[in-house]
């Protein structure tokens, strides 16, 4: 009777690694229209409004909880942010000036001037869920594609860029933010101009990398660093270019080193960001599947 | 744990109930740099309450449910939580769980494991950018969480179950007098006064 068990025990055990084996190879083999992309969706579709409903009503318990966290940490952030704002004053005066003469050359040339997401509709979408791991970086946001978000559209937040949609049910959609480790955005350093790829560090998500800036570039600690948005007529970055991504925290040579290595450190507060706006109905990107 | 219908029902809502609290609520906080994961608490509590065939078949769904929800790469989540789930089972099947301080201390370890597995996945399925050694600290932060986060919430899973349970130690333990008498003194001594005082009357 108990080898019975025992051995049905077993056979239970091999079948459910066995199913999660072939789930798993099976998801990354089929095409974003298979079945199993479907049935996530479906899945994701009936938990979207309780996950919202959710969000929403534990929204005062969650914040009283992150009031003491955010309590320490203002501590410690209040004499870098004294430093900032004068090294920010500075930056104004100068930018003041360079204004002027900005809008005097803009109009000369006739450029366009409006914002850096000229030609998208945004879409204001609240967050209604987020991944617990530090290997998926990706939200839940309270618009699908009957709000006309589709894949590859960006995301920005208040303060810069979040990140681009991955998946849409009809309801709700997945965002990738630029800290997930699938995340590789195409960026350039103000006001000069050098041009790498913003990757993040998997575990450290108030941290960027910029890489492939080569070592005899100039790069100074707070530069802003913006999408580059570059695009040869056949494949093309998912990002519209000059959207704030974040600035230079800090920058090293190796020895044997081709490229430096500098770090960004992200004006989006991703870990608590509560709406976005996602940049839909764009102009058309060569190369980016929409 | 005797599986009946209606136990099922429970497994399966207090599965849904931690998915939507994981996603809607503990996602959102962060303690020294790291996010609590309750789907191994929840998991791990049930190996240990079920046995090894219950937290492995309750691992593989949650997992399934986890990224379904969260649209994320299918299989991952199940192959780590009805590992751990499992691991849960066969300790319980073979350790008397006598001691409070067990559950959290079991359920703290076996997240570590949980989130040592899921790095090694992700490891093996291949990460395209640098991994940073503070992946290191997420993985001892999430297990001392879990540890924490076990002290209210494996007696709130065990209520929630304890139909369902065959040998509850706990019950046990309250309906024992010599227990009882034990963990409280100050009371029994003051029931052996109130019935020396009416004894007297």
């Amino acid at each position: 009777m108990y080898r019975k068990q025992v051995r049905r025990r077993r056979a239970i055990m091999v079948l459910l690694i066995v199913a999660a084996l072939v789930l798993l190879s099976t998801r990354f083999s089929e095409s974003d229209g298979g079945p199993l992309h479907s049935m996530q969706r479906a899945v994701a579709s009936v938990f979207g409004p309780l996950e919202e409903g959710a969000t929403r009503a534990l929204k005062p318990a969650r914040d009283l909880i992150n009031w003491f966290d955010e309590t320490f940490q203002a501590r410690g952030e209040k004499s870098d942010l004294e430093a900032q704002v004068r090294r920010l004053r500075n930056q104004l005066a100068s930018a003041q000036g360079a204004e002027g003469e900005n809008r005097q050359l803009r109009e000369l040339l006739r450029l366009d001037r409006r914002g850096t997401l000229a030609g998208y509709t945004p879409v204001t979408a609240r967050v209604i869920g987020r991944s617990p791991t530090v290997w998926y970086s990706t939200l839940t946001v309270d618009k699908g594609s009957s709000a006309d978000v589709a894949i590859n559209d960006p995301v920005v937040g208040g303060d810069g860029l979040v990140g681009r949609i991955t998946d849409v049910t009809r309801g709700t959609a997945e965002v990738s933010l630029i800290t997930d480790n699938r995340s590789a955005v195409s960026a350039r350093v103000l006001p000069n101009g050098p041009e790498g790829v913003a990757e993040p560090e998997v575990g450290n998500s108030s941290n960027l990398l910029l890489d492939y800036i080569d070592r005899n570039q100039a790069i100074h600690e707070g530069q802003i660093v913006v999408t580059a948005g570059w695009s040869n007529g056949v494949i093309s970055s998912a990002y519209p270019p000059g959207v704030p991504i974040g600035e230079v925290s800090d920058a090293t040579v190796g020895e044997q080193e081709t490229y430096q290595r500098v770090h960004l450190r992200p004006f989006a507060d991703l870990r608590d960001i509560q709406f976005v706006q996602v940049a839909t109905d764009g102009p058309k990107r060569p190369g980016v599947a929409q | 744990m005797i599986i009946t219908p209606r136990s099922a029902v429970r497994i399966g809502l207090l599965v849904l109930v931690a998915v939507v609290l994981q996603v809607s609520f503990f996602s959102y906080l962060s303690f020294l740099g790291t996010t609590p994961d309750v789907m191994p608490l929840v998991v791990i509590s049930l190996g240990l309450l079920g046995g090894a065939l219950v937290g492995a078949v309750c691992g593989f769904a949650t997992g399934l449910v986890l990224d379904s929800a969260l649209l994320e790469t299918l299989g991952v989540s199940s192959l780590v939580l009805l590992t751990v789930g499992y691991l849960a089972g066969r300790y319980r099947e073979g350790t008397e769980i006598s001691n409070s301080l067990l559950p959290p201390l079991v359920i703290g370890g076996l997240t570590m494991v949980a989130a040592a597995g899921f790095a090694a996945i992700q490891l093996m399925l291949g990460v395209r950018t640098p991994v940073s050694l503070l992946v290191l600290r997420e993985i001892v932060v999430q297990g001392l969480l879990a540890g924490l986060l076990a002290i209210p919430f494996f007696p709130l899973i065990r209520r929630v179950m304890r139909p369902a349970i065959v040998d509850d130690f706990e019950a046990r333990r309250a309906r024992s007098p010599i227990a009882r008498s034990a963990a409280r003194p100050g009371r029994v001594r003051g029931r052996r006064m109130r019935r020396a005082v009416g004894a007297s009357r």
